[in-house]
């Protein structure tokens, strides 16, 4: 074989492999698979993953600058918090434009405000259930904490409440919200889906230098931090990981892919965290929110209301305005504002904290071997009445 | 194939995301007739995964889909 024509098979097994991972769909479970497995290397490597946290850092720093805000605010660069969903929205940036999904899309006046109002409801109820879907529920019940479950069950009834409000907008507002926005016009001799597929390459090679930068300013847990985001991002953007369909599908179309995915996720993290904290070689409170059970609960019904009206929860939310979709970024500057401002009130108010409620990590009252069998059989209950309503459409709400 | 295809309605869905796509073609087909064809037009790349996915679950027929300037066209026959 000529060296010219194994170059140019080389060349075939690289393209193949390139349209496989940013042109084809990845199935939801293999989705699930790798964010259970990052959300174990995260927690390993420096602390659990999170999303939440870094959008109040982001509303805490806009307030700090504006005068708003007295105290010292920690700089979104060096913010454990920030950095993770900062990589979270770049890998998700890079992975659409390596996919040509990128593209601004701007949305009618009512799916905005829907945006706003349902990143409003999420900042309230992220900083109640001590996080989002993400840090107060998914990291949560990794954590073994029995908040965790509490805002599990809040997001149901929340996703619940939120779809019927949907039902009854598509009755009495459906011309509210008919599309028809315009697409920018394609340019004529000039395709930016062409080149997308470089400049996705560039953000992440620019991402890389990054990290590096980080490594030598002695920042190495930091830039770590901020690749295991962008992995997260790149993961979920190309499965269309969307922890919203896990609560709102059952009732909506019945599907069961996501529910079955997210828990089979859960327990890939769940048997990582449990290891480490088992061992000592992480702190057993890690994650552990003050928010057993009202805030937990309550947090999660205003989440779930708002990440179904919103369209996407916290990591969505992020993605989807990643990709380019304005209806989300309107969401995500909403949440990251309210979620600073609800916190501060929280925080100041002693009432107010003492009502969301306690910490409890369950293998202080049940023992880690009870703690593992409980959430195991829970997750199984939740993989099998997805899939059983699969078949029945028992809990599929008619319009 | 999808080219030849004539739609007895259109549902125009572009600047919309995920999930009122579906919620809408599922109004929609509720008030179509069988055999009907109805084509929806979508910007959210989710659509592209969706649609056949919830015209499979609900029995419909998916026909297919086609680029057009910016955004796609989606076919589905009722049953």
């Amino acid at each position: 074989m000529s060296e010219e024509r194994e170059s140019s098979v080389l060349a075939g097994i690289l393209t193949r492999g390139y349209s496989r991972i940013f042109f084809e769909n990845w199935p939801m479970w293999v989705g699930g698979v790798l964010i259970g497995i990052m959300s174990v290397v995260t927690f390993a490597w420096a602390r659990p993953w999170g999303v939440a946290g870094g959008l109040r850092n982001w509303g805490d720093w806009f307030f700090s600058s504006v005068g708003l805000y007295h105290h010292p605010v920690l700089s979104p660069v060096l913010s454990t918090n920030s950095i993770l969903t900062f990589g979270l929205l770049w890998g998700a940036f890079g992975a659409s434009l390596l996919s040509k999904q990128f593209s601004i899309r701007m949305a009618p006046p009512l799916e905005l405000a829907k945006g706003g109002v349902g990143g409003i409801f999420m900042g309230v109820g992220s900083s109640m259930a001590g996080g989002c879907n993400i840090g107060g529920f998914y990291s949560a019940v990794s954590a073994l904490s029995f908040s965790g479950i509490a805002m599990m069950f809040g997001l149901l009834i929340g996703a619940f409440l939120g779809l019927k409000y949907l039902y009854w907008e598509l009755e009495h507002l459906s011309a509210g919200s008919t599309g028809g926005s315009k697409m920018s016009e394609g340019k004529k001799g000039f395709s930016w889906l062409e080149v997308e597929p470089y400049l996705g390459a560039a953000a992440l090679v620019a991402a890389i230098v990054c990290v590096f930068l980080y490594n030598r300013q002695a920042y190495t847990r930091i830039g770590g931090l901020l690749l295991c985001g962008i992995a997260f991002g790149i993961i979920i953007q190309r499965t269309r990981f969307c922890f919203v369909r896990g609560f709102r599908d059952p009732f909506m179309t019945g599907e069961g892919q996501v529910p079955r995915a997210i828990a089979i996720s859960l327990l890939i993290s769940i048997l990582g965290f449990a290891a480490l904290k088992w061992t000592g070689l992480r702190p057993e409170s890690t994650y552990v929110a003050q928010a057993f059970w009202f805030g937990g609960l309550v947090g999660g019904i205003i989440f779930g209301i708002g990440m179904v009206v919103a369209g996407g929860c916290g990591s969505g939310s992020v993605w989807r305005a990643g990709e380019g979709q304005v209806k989300l970024m309107v969401a995500v500057v909403c949440f990251a504002l309210s979620t600073s401002l609800f916190k501060l009130m929280t925080r100041s108010s002693e009432g107010l904290t003492a009502l969301m409620g306690h910490r409890v990590f369950l293998p202080d009252y049940i023992s880690y071997k009870w703690t593992i069998v409980g959430l195991v059989f829970l997750l199984f209950i939740y993989y099998l009445l997805a899939t059983w309503n699969e078949e029945t459409d028992k809990f599929t709400v008619e319009m | 194939m999808v080219d030849s295809i004539t739609p007895d309605e259109t549902l125009d869905c572009r600047g919309l995301s995920c999930p009122m796509p579906i919620l809408k073609t599922k109004k929609t087909i509720g008030k179509m007739s069988s055999g009907q064809i109805l084509e929806i037009l979508g910007t959210d790349p989710g659509t592209k995964n969706d649609l056949p996915a919830f015209a499979k679950r609900t029995g419909h027929e998916y026909l297919g889909e086609k680029d057009d300037d910016g955004f796609s066209r989606f076919f589905i026959k009722v049953k």
